[in-house]
C-alpha cells in the first residue's frame, strides 16, 4: 500500500456513470414512446389492451419526467462529483475509509429509490406535483440518500488540500443546499394513516397514501416555487458546475474570467429563486407575485449569460479545437443552448407572451432545448471525458462521437423547432375569434392540426435517442480499447479512429 | 464574495443558504391564510367525488388538463368563469395542470354528462373525432378505493378543519351540507348511494351490475368527480 | 396616511437602489483590486481545475491550523 503512489478513486463514480447510462437510455426510450403516442394514438396499446393500464401516456408521462431528472442527471451529478471533487480539491477517496464507504453506501441507497419509484408510478402511486409525485415513504428515502450526498460533499472538503473551493464546487453545494430546502419543503404532507374516524378506527385505507399540507392556490405556489428551481437546482447549477471544470480541463484553457464567475454565481443564487411565479402568470396567485416572477425572470437573463459567455470565451483563440475534438464541440453547443434556453425561458415569461405560450407545447419545446442540447451533451461530455481517465483507456472512437454529435443535434433541431411552430399555432387558434366575436376554433381542430409537428418531433426525439444509444455503446467498447499512458490524460482526451 | 467564502466552506454554505432562502421568505409566505379561504358555493368534496379525484390524480390527467381558465375572453368563451382562487380552498393537491394536451376541465361539470364520459372514457375518438386521447378501459373493472378517500376525508378534517358534516353557504342563500361517514362502513354506505345515483345514468351493464352487488368501480367515481367541478 | 403598501412601495425602492450599489461595488471592487485578501491573483484560481493532479502543488495550500 505505502509503495504505490496514491490516485484518485473512481469506484462510485464509475457506479454512478453506468445508472447515467441506463436512465438515460430507459427514460428517453419512454420520452420517444410518450412522443409517438400523441401524434399516433394507437401507440397507447404497444403492449396490448391487457397492459395498457401501464403502457398509457398518462401513467408513463410522469416516469419520463423523473427518469430523466433524478435518473439520467442526477446520475450524471454523482458521477461527475465524485469525479471532479477529489481533482478540485486534491484529495483522493482512497485517503478516507468512511467516504468510501459513504460513497458506496450512497449509490445503493439511491439504487433501491429508483427502482422503488419506477415501481411506484407504473402502479399509479402518485401526489400529482410535477417531479415531486413520490409518496411520504419515498420521500423520506429520497431525504436519506441527499443527506448521504451532502456528507460525501463535505466529508470530501473537509480533508481537502487546496484552501480555496474551485467554482464547480460552489455549484455542487448550491445543487445540494437548494434541492434540499425545496424538496422538503414542497412535499409537506399528512399521511392519511392519522386520520381518526368517529367510530375509532384509524390507519384506514392506503397507508402510503398523504395529503399536502397546502391548499390550491398555496399549493401551487409551493409547488412552482419547487419546480421551476428544481430546474434551477437540477438542470443549471449542476450542469454549470460541471462544464467550468471540464470545458477548461478538455481543451487545457484557464477560464476566461476567474471574477466572472464570481459575479454569475452570486447573482444566479440570489435571482433565480425568485423567478417561480412566471409559471402562474393570470392564475389567480396575486398580482404582484406575477408580476416579480415576469421581472426576476428577464433579470435571470444575465448570471446567465455570465456563465455561458465565460464559456464561450474560454475558447478565444483556441477555436480550431471545436473543430478537431468532438468532445469540445458537446460543449460549445451545449452552452450555446444554454444561451438559447435562458433567453427563450425569460421570453416565455413576459406576461404578454406567456398568455400565448402558456399550456402549449412551446413550454415542451423550451424544456427540451434545455434538456436535450444542454444538460444532456452536457452530461455525455463530461462522461466521455471521464471514460478514458476512469478506465485508463483511450475513447473507442472518434468519428462514432462525432456521428453521434450531429445525429444528436439534428434531433434536437427538429424538437424544438416544431414544437415552436406547434405552440404558436396552438396558442393563436385557441384565441381566435370570428368576426362576431365567436371562437373560430373548436378544441379539437387546435389538436388534430399538430399532428404533424407531433410527429416531427417524435422523429427528432428518436434521433437523440438513437445517438444516445451510440454513446452507450461508445463508452462501453471504450472499457476495451488501447489502454493509455498518464501522461496522454492531461488535457484533450485520447480517441481512437 | 470576496474570495473569503469561498475559502471556508461552512459560512458559504450558510451564506448560499440565506441567498436562495430570501425569495421564498418574501414570496411564498405571506398571503397565505388570505387566500385559502373558500368562496361562497364552494363546498368539500364528498367520499366517492374525493375517490373519482384519486382516479384522476392515479391516471395524471393533470398531465394533459388544465384546470385553471384563465380571465381571457378567448378561455372564459370556452370554459366559463375564469378561476377564483378561493374554489381551490378544499384542493390538495391543487390541480391546475401545466400543459393542455386536451381542454381546461375546471368546469367541466356545467357542461359535460355523465353518459357524455362514459361513452368518452371507453373511446374517445368516437365522441370526438381525432382525439388522440387514450380510452381508460380499465377504470370500468378496477374498484374505487373509498376506504383512502374517507381516511383523507378524516385528516382533512381533523388537521385543516375542512367543515365536513356542518352547513356551507351555496350561491343562492341557502346551505348544504356535505356528509363524511362516522366509521368505514358507514363511508362506503354513503358512498354507495352515490354511485347509484350516477351508474343509474350509465348505460355499461357490467359497471350497473357490480354497483348493484355494492363494488364502486373506478369510473364511477371518476365521473362523480367531474360531474362536481362546476 | 402612510399605509402598508405604500411602506412596501418605498422598501422595495430601498432595496432595489442597494442591490445596484451592491452589485456595482462589487464589480468595482473585483476588478479594481485584483488580488483576494490572501494576495492571490483572482485568476490564478483557474489552475485549480487545470493543475489537478494529485502532485500537482495547489494554488494556495490549506494550512493545518485553525480553520475547520
Amino acid at each position: 500500500m505505502e509503495n504505490r503512489p496514491l490516485e484518485y478513486d473512481y469506484s462510485v463514480a464509475k457506479m454512478f456513470m453506468f445508472t447515467t447510462i441506463i436512465l438515460g437510455i430507459v427514460g428517453m426510450l419512454i420520452g420517444v414512446i410518450l412522443a409517438f403516442q400523441l401524434a399516433f394514438p394507437g401507440v397507447n396499446l404497444i403492449l396490448g389492451e391487457s397492459l395498457a393500464e401501464y403502457t398509457n401516456f398518462s401513467r408513463l408521462r410522469p416516469l419520463h419526467t423523473d427518469a430523466v431528472i433524478f435518473g439520467f442527471t442526477l446520475s450524471g451529478i454523482f458521477a461527475t462529483w465524485y469525479y471532479v471533487g477529489q481533482r478540485v480539491l486534491k484529495v483522493s477517496m482512497a485517503e478516507s475509509k468512511f467516504l468510501m464507504a459513504l460513497g458506496k453506501i450512497h449509490f445503493w441507497l439511491y439504487l433501491v429509490v429508483v427502482a422503488v419509484v419506477v415501481v411506484s408510478l407504473l402502479a399509479g402511486v402518485t401526489s400529482s406535483k410535477e417531479y415531486a409525485e413520490f409518496e411520504w415513504p419515498i420521500d423520506i428515502a429520497v431525504v436519506v440518500v441527499w443527506v448521504t450526498f451532502g456528507m460525501s460533499i463535505f466529508g470530501l472538503i473537509g480533508i481537502r488540500r487546496e484552501k480555496s473551493l474551485y467554482i464547480s464546487i460552489w455549484y455542487y453545494i448550491a445543487t445540494f443546499l437548494g434541492i434540499a430546502m425545496l424538496y422538503l419543503f414542497n412535499n409537506m404532507a399528512i399521511p392519511t394513516m392519522l386520520g381518526t374516524s368517529a367510530a375509532g378506527e384509524s390507519g384506514i385505507g392506503a397507508w402510503y397514501h398523504s395529503v399536502s399540507m397546502y391548499a390550491g392556490t398555496n399549493d401551487a405556489l409551493v409547488q412552482w416555487w419547487y419546480g421551476h428551481n428544481a430546474v434551477a437546482f437540477g438542470f443549471t447549477v449542476p450542469i454549470v458546475a460541471m462544464i467550468y471544470y471540464f470545458l477548461p480541463k478538455e481543451s487545457g484553457q484557464a477560464i476566461y474570467s476567474y471574477k466572472l464567475s464570481l459575479l454569475s454565481f452570486w447573482g444566479l443564487m440570489f435571482v433565480y429563486l425568485w423567478a417561480g411565479g412566471h409559471h402562474l402568470l393570470y392564475s389567480t396567485v396575486p398580482d404582484w407575485m406575477q408580476t416579480m416572477g415576469s421581472i426576476f425572470s428577464i433579470i435571470l437573463i444575465l448570471p446567465s449569460w455570465g456563465s455561458a459567455i465565460n464559456m464561450l470565451l474560454t475558447m478565444k483563440g483556441e477555436w480550431q479545437q471545436v473543430a478537431a475534438s468532438p468532445l469540445i464541440k458537446f460543449m460549445v453547443l451545449g452552452s450555446t443552448f444554454y444561451m438559447f434556453s435562458t433567453l427563450e425561458g425569460p421570453i416565455q415569461a413576459i406576461k404578454s407572451v406567456n398568455a400565448i405560450a402558456h399550456f402549449t407545447d412551446w413550454i415542451v419545446g423550451h424544456v427540451h432545448d434545455g434538456v436535450l442540447g444542454w444538460v444532456g451533451f452536457m452530461i455525455m461530455a463530461a462522461l466521455y471525458h471521464m471514460a478514458p481517465r476512469v478506465f485508463k483507456r483511450e475513447i473507442y472512437s472518434k468519428s462514432l462521437m462525432a456521428a453521434q454529435f450531429w445525429i444528436q443535434t439534428l434531433g434536437v433541431v427538429l424538437y424544438f423547432t416544431s414544437m415552436w411552430i406547434a405552440g404558436i399555432t396552438q396558442g393563436m387558434m385557441w384565441r381566435a375569434h370570428d368576426e362576431f366575436g365567436n371562437l373560430a376554433y373548436s378544441f379539437i381542430d387546435t389538436v388534430t392540426v399538430l399532428h404533424p409537428y407531433y410527429t416531427i418531433r417524435g422523429v427528432g426525439g428518436l434521433l437523440y435517442l438513437v445517438g444516445f444509444l451510440m454513446f452507450a455503446y461508445n463508452i462501453y467498447k471504450t472499457m476495451s480499447a488501447r489502454p493509455v499512458e498518464e501522461r496522454e490524460l492531461q488535457n484533450s482526451s485520447p480517441m481512437g479512429a | 464574495m470576496f474570495h473569503w467564502l469561498e475559502k471556508h466552506p461552512f459560512f458559504f454554505a450558510v451564506g448560499v443558504f440565506v441567498t436562495i432562502a430570501f425569495a421564498g421568505l418574501i414570496e411564498i409566505l405571506p398571503n397565505f391564510a388570505q387566500q385559502s379561504r373558500p368562496v361562497i358555493g364552494t363546498a368539500p368534496y364528498s367520499t366517492l367525488e374525493l375517490a373519482g379525484r384519486h382516479v384522476y390524480i392515479k391516471n395524471s390527467c393533470n398531465a394533459c388538463h388544465s384546470q385553471l381558465v384563465r380571465p381571457f375572453k378567448s378561455e372564459t368563451d370556452r370554459y366559463g368563469h375564469y378561476s377564483l382562487s378561493g374554489e381551490y380552498a378544499y384542493d390538495r393537491p391543487f390541480l391546475w395542470g401545466s400543459k393542455r394536451t386536451g381542454p381546461d376541465l375546471m368546469r367541466v361539470g356545467n357542461y359535460r354528462t355523465t353518459d357524455w364520459h362514459e361513452n368518452h372514457m371507453k373511446d374517445p375518438a368516437s365522441v370526438v373525432p381525432g382525439s388522440i386521447m387514450p380510452a381508460y378501459r380499465w377504470m370500468f373493472a378496477n374498484s374505487a378505493d373509498i376506504e383512502t378517500a374517507f381516511a383523507e376525508q378524516l385528516t382533512i378534517a381533523q388537521f385543516f378543519s375542512v367543515p365536513y358534516n356542518q352547513p356551507v353557504p351555496m350561491r343562492d342563500g341557502s346551505s348544504a351540507v356535505v356528509k363524511m361517514g362516522g366509521s368505514v362502513s358507514d363511508a362506503k354506505a354513503l358512498a354507495l348511494e352515490e354511485a347509484k345515483a350516477v351508474a343509474a345514468d350509465m348505460k355499461d351493464q357490467d359497471v350497473k351490475d357490480a354497483v348493484a352487488r355494492g363494488e364502486i368501480p373506478e369510473i364511477v367515481a371518476l365521473i362523480a368527480y367531474l360531474n362536481s367541478l362546476k | 396616511m402612510v399605509d402598508i403598501a405604500q411602506l412596501q412601495a418605498y422598501g422595495y425602492f430601498t432595496l432595489t437602489i442597494l442591490l445596484v450599489i451592491a452589485l456595482y461595488g462589487y464589480i468595482y471592487h473585483l476588478y479594481s483590486t485584483k488580488k483576494d485578501a490572501d494576495g492571490v491573483d483572482y485568476e490564478s484560481y483557474s489552475d485549480m481545475a487545470l493543475k489537478d493532479d494529485l502532485g500537482d502543488t495547489p494554488v494556495l495550500p490549506r494550512s493545518d491550523d485553525k480553520e475547520k
